[in-house]
């Protein structure tokens, strides 16, 4: 017998699909995982239930302010200028559509940058970052 | 005087065989692949079983005497240690927080490798390495016994050690290294083998015992260190058998030299994972600090395992692919899961803290690359949110990796501002990975890995509510009954040390008047 291909999993009989996380397990939500880019003050991204028919807008009056609200740099978003990637693809959201208009599903990993608000690249003295 | 007939002696050698290969037999009323139906289908090409080499030739008779005495020994100073309230003599409440972490997550994982040890020590053909397993199994039981009894003295006068067990199947920070050993001892043999008594045994277990049992002689642990002791010996030959085992299956055939790379790649990488929790007992919880895990890692992995993988060049076996990363993490990981405990401590079960300004001048100095650089502009941030608003906790859950379970804390290799993001798709789902290595993990057995046991979506599902709540309904707070599922005492098990029960009692039993002294 030799090694199975990458992708493949040897064992001794037939081994079952058995996925975890499926998104009907969430009473009507969808995991979505966020990260505000270069601020590590929040020392992981974090995963929400949200609606898939939650707007965009909401997403970012109701939802980042619960998550993010507590940073200083948090008030001062331009949220005109700020960046959104979809995992690493660039997107311009519309504030008045879903989650699911945008394409962002199950499992979705949404990212945005701020300019200007640099959070660890910036230094708060020669040598220290900020947070 | 006439001399005396002897029986005539075996020599070491002769009665080792005697007690290994000579209890074994083949067996002729079912076929030998039915009787060892796992010993095959990892692919692994055994020739000659009898060509297995044990160095230390341990029969059974010669383990149980040997493990007597030492038990014999270590029992009388855990006696002495409680007696004495050995818990006073330690440099600091704060280290018992480094002996909680290991109580919740090493030694149910030494219950996991004797499960796994059991299993195949029943399943392989040969009865040499099928012997040095079983008493493994035996090691590693014991080693969960006397590391529970070792610390049981704190667990009478410290929060955060009563429940370790239920801790271990269901907190977030313990599925790390639960998954961890489900993903080994559901392996084959053989490559459960190069998991745990080559991957995990050889190459790292330095920098497990290494920092626990120095960082508790530092701090005035007698019984840890006593333990430590006594699971030494046992260490060794563990070690010997992990790298027997590679050595032998190499030899045997060619075709068994991708298979096993693939898991040294493999196991390299998740053990590495696994220890981020070491690196962070060893550079913030011990008050007395013993060498900082950079320096434990240039030792032991780099100068000992770069020796390791030259030996092994000429099997054809290169350094596990994830080594140069693993090498750059030795400047962060330590600080990225430290700033993680800091702000889910609320949701742990051990205490945490901010450094002092001496112990940042400490890790300034161990890390002249990194920490005051990237690390401590959060810490002196936290410390001024604390004099300001109080003490600061995150209230939100974490992403985790699929595959390791840490959440999403680590960096991007060559740019430590950013988070490293990495993902896939299988059977229509996304998954999401903290590094190259994880994800590669994953892809060559996704079917393993989409069942994972991930504790934040698991919250999210609704399995980790007591059965009275309901996690909808508005008079329940979701954090505090996930808690209460978990048997984790809210406020008493966890929280920041300074303002914990545990300090105050200590404080109390030192004779010291309890003083807010600002961590920062």
């Amino acid at each position: 017998m030799n090694q199975p291909p990458p992708g493949q999993l040897a064992s001794v009989s037939a081994y079952p699909l058995r996925q975890a996380d499926g998104q009907k397990r969430y009473h009507g939500n969808q995991l979505v995982y966020l990260h505000w880019e270069n601020h590590l003050m929040y020392s992981a991204p974090f995963c929400v239930p949200l609606p898939p028919t939650l707007p965009f807008g909401a997403l970012v009056r109701e939802v980042l302010p619960e998550l993010y609200g507590e940073h200083s740099e948090f008030e001062s978003i331009d949220w005109q200028r700020t960046q959104w990637f979809k995992s690493e693809q660039r997107f311009r959201p519309d504030f008045g559509k879903s989650l699911e208009h945008h394409g962002l599903g199950h499992k979705c990993l949404i990212r945005f940058r701020t300019p200007a608000l640099e959070g660890i690249r910036r230094q708060v003295r020669p040598g220290i970052q900020a947070y | 005087m006439e001399p005396r007939a002897t029986k005539k002696k075996l020599s070491l050698k002769e009665r080792y065989v005697a007690m290994t290969r000579g209890l074994a037999w083949n067996t002729t009323y079912q076929p030998m692949e039915k009787v060892f139906p796992f010993d095959r289908y990892e692919g692994i090409r055994i020739h000659d079983w009898d060509l297995w080499e044990d160095p230390f030739r341990l029969t059974m008779d010669t383990y149980w005497k040997y493990q007597g005495e030492k038990d014999k020994k270590l029992y009388a100073v855990i006696d002495a240690f409680a007696q004495n309230n050995g818990h006073l003599g330690i440099s600091d409440g704060r280290y018992v927080n480094a002996i909680k972490l290991f109580i919740q997550g090493v030694t149910p994982v030494e219950y996991g490798a004797h499960r796994g040890f059991a299993h195949v020590g029943r399943q392989f053909v040969g009865a040499g390495p099928r012997v040095a397993c079983q008493m493994q199994a035996v090691d590693e039981l014991r080693h969960f016994q006397t590391e529970t009894h070792a610390m049981s003295h704190y667990n009478r006068h410290f929060h955060g050690m009563h429940a370790p067990g239920q801790w271990f199947d269901n907190v977030w920070y313990l599925s790390v290294p639960k998954s961890f050993f489900e993903d080994a001892f559901t392996s084959g043999p053989f490559e459960f083998l190069t998991a745990i008594s080559f991957s995990f045994e050889y190459v790292l277990t330095n920098l497990l015992f290494v920092p626990f049992m120095s960082g508790a002689a530092y701090n005035g642990d007698m019984a840890t260190v006593t333990f430590g002791f006594s699971a030494q010996s046992d260490e060794s030959r563990h070690m010997t058998l992990g790298i027997e085992c590679i050595k032998f299956m190499l030899e045997q055939d060619p075709g068994n030299v991708p298979i096993v790379q693939r898991w040294i790649d493999k196991w390299f990488w998740r053990g590495y994972r696994l220890l981020t929790l070491v690196a962070m007992m060893q550079d913030y919880m011990l008050p007395r600090k013993v060498i900082s895990w950079k320096e434990a890692w240039e030792m032991y992995a780099e100068a000992n395992g770069g020796a390791l993988f030259k030996d092994l060049a000429r099997y054809g076996i290169r350094e596990p692919r994830g080594w140069k990363d693993a090498c750059e993490g030795k400047e962060h990981i330590s600080h990225q899961a430290w700033a993680l405990f800091y702000q889910y401590t609320h949701a742990a079960a051990f205490h945490t803290w901010l450094p002092t300004n001496d112990e940042m001048q400490w890790l300034a100095e161990k890390y002249p690359n990194t920490f005051d650089r990237y690390y401590r502009g959060r810490f002196e941030h936290w410390g001024n949110v604390k004099r300001a608003q109080g003490r600061w906790f995150n209230q939100y859950l974490p992403m985790l990796c699929q595959v390791c379970q840490v959440p999403m804390i680590f960096t991007e290799p060559g740019d430590p501002t950013q988070i490293c993001f990495r993902e896939t798709t299988y059977s229509g789902m996304a998954y999401h990975f903290c590094s190259d290595h994880c994800k590669e993990i994953f892809e060559n057995e996704p079917r393993k890995y989409v069942q994972a046991w991930l504790p934040v979506h698991q919250i999210y599902e609704g399995a980790c509510y007591p059965d009275d709540i309901n996690p909808a309904s508005p008079g329940d707070s979701p954090v505090r009954e996930v808690l209460r599922f978990y048997g984790v005492q809210a406020g008493l098990d966890n929280g920041d040390y300074e303002t914990s029960e545990d300090r105050r009692n200590m404080d109390r039993w030192k004779g010291k008047v309890a003083t807010v002294e600002g961590a920062e």
